[in-house]
């Protein structure tokens, strides 16, 4: 987590300064994945929180079941984890081998933060399953998960692609495609049951 | 010895100061910052606890598991943020220049003869054994889970040792420093600890 510089060891420095500080820069980067533009942000003041936020509120939305169960959900939780951060650190060594100039962290950071369209599709499926099921039913949710996985892509290639010679960038950027694919697919599939 | 005296007697009695303590000796053994000492270890141990006994207080996996990912991300957050730089006066973070190129930087504050900047072995003490003891204690919770094939909890527990070992990792890099390498460092304090024994040493090593 990249740090702003501080007086070294200064005894009197509260927590709420570095609290306030990194809460700021998680909400700097959600509004960069929203509204994505040409800029270093991500990149530079890379940090793992917002993805740990997303990962667990799209592990809990995904839940089946009752939460009281014995077969309460647990796999499912722990299997949308492993999918998210296994599948982010691939893509990572993936463009690294490519011979990418962009650091592990910073990686795993754009990749985790870009997310949030598909987070956002997840909370309006919820919403629209609450309805009567049918075939307009699915067509919503189709319409916003597919909308979301565009934003998602586009998102995270404005900052991904730069880092890649551009006779790569293809290969770079279909392992990002097939990593969102799976997500918005284990979205639309999903069944409150 | 007779100036650090005097400025002993104004500072303000913390928690765990002894009284019947003499003057004479400087006094580095109380604790500064009661509250960082306490959420230092609060954070990690309550994972641990969780971690032990969810199966007996709650039913629900996934109450558990949010709970200790909770729990695991807080204490990385203080022990990085604030007990560390609070405590033993270091820190570590990663900067990322102008060329995009990432740098890991490790600092230890320069130790001073005031009062204020000092370490005091107790608040190390704690923040050591703390510091060690629970990564450990987290690879052998994945080495049981393996082994019984509770395969469900390896992930939680792969991210205790990965998140509680970078923080012993980055704050052993701050303690070493960028010239002496770690076996030396290990030798000299195991030498140290040996002579202190053997010879029944009491007096605390002035300035650290």
């Amino acid at each position: 987590m990249a740090e702003a510089v501080e007086s070294p060891g200064d005894p009197e420095t509260t927590t709420s300064r570095p609290l306030m500080r990194d809460l700021k820069a998680v909400g700097k980067k959600f509004m960069h994945v929203l509204y994505p533009r040409k800029s270093n942000t991500l990149l530079r003041d890379w940090d793992l929180w917002g993805p740990l936020i997303l990962c667990v509120t799209l592990a809990l939305m995904l839940q089946r079941g009752s939460v009281d169960s014995e077969k309460d959900g647990g796999p499912q939780f722990a299997e949308v984890f492993v999918i998210v951060w296994f599948g982010a650190v691939t893509i990572t060594l993936n463009s690294k081998l490519l011979g990418g100039n962009i650091s592990f962290f910073q990686s795993l950071c754009v990749l985790g933060y870009c997310i949030l369209p598909l987070t956002m599709a997840m909370l309006v499926c919820r919403l629209v399953l609450l309805a009567e099921p049918g075939p307009i039913n699915f067509m919503v949710r189709l319409f916003v998960v597919i909308i979301m996985f565009a934003w998602s892509i586009v998102a995270s290639t404005a900052f991904l692609a730069d880092s890649q010679p551009p006779n790569r960038k293809a290969l770079a950027v279909y392992p990002v495609f097939l990593f969102y694919f799976v997500i918005s697919w284990m979205i639309l599939t999903f069944t409150p049951q | 010895m007779l100036q650090q005296d005097s400025n002993d007697d104004t500072e303000d009695v913390s928690l765990f100061d002894a009284e019947e303590e003499t003057t004479n000796r400087p006094k580095k053994s109380k604790i500064r910052h009661p509250v960082a000492s306490f959420f230092h270890l609060f954070f990690r141990v309550s994972a641990i606890i969780v971690y032990l006994l969810c199966e007996l207080f709650s039913s629900s996996f996934i109450a558990c598991m949010v709970t200790i990912i909770l729990l695991l991300s807080c204490d990385f957050w203080a022990v990085k943020n604030v007990t560390g730089r609070l405590m033993v006066g270091l820190r570590w973070w990663n900067h990322i220049d102008e060329d995009g190129k990432s740098h890991w930087v490790f600092e230890s504050r320069k130790a001073s003869p005031q009062e204020g900047k000092t370490v005091s072995e107790a608040e190390s003490r704690i923040f050591w054994l703390g510091l060690i003891a629970c990564p450990v204690l987290w690879v052998v919770f994945a080495f049981s889970a393996l082994f019984s094939f509770r395969v469900k909890w390896l992930a939680v527990v792969i991210m205790g040792v990965v998140l509680q070992g970078a923080n012993l990792y980055g704050y052993i890099r701050c303690k070493v420093g960028s010239r002496k390498n770690l076996t030396s460092m290990a030798t000299s304090y195991l030498g140290r600890q040996f002579l202190r024994q053997t010879t029944g040493d009491t007096q605390t090593s002035s300035g650290e």
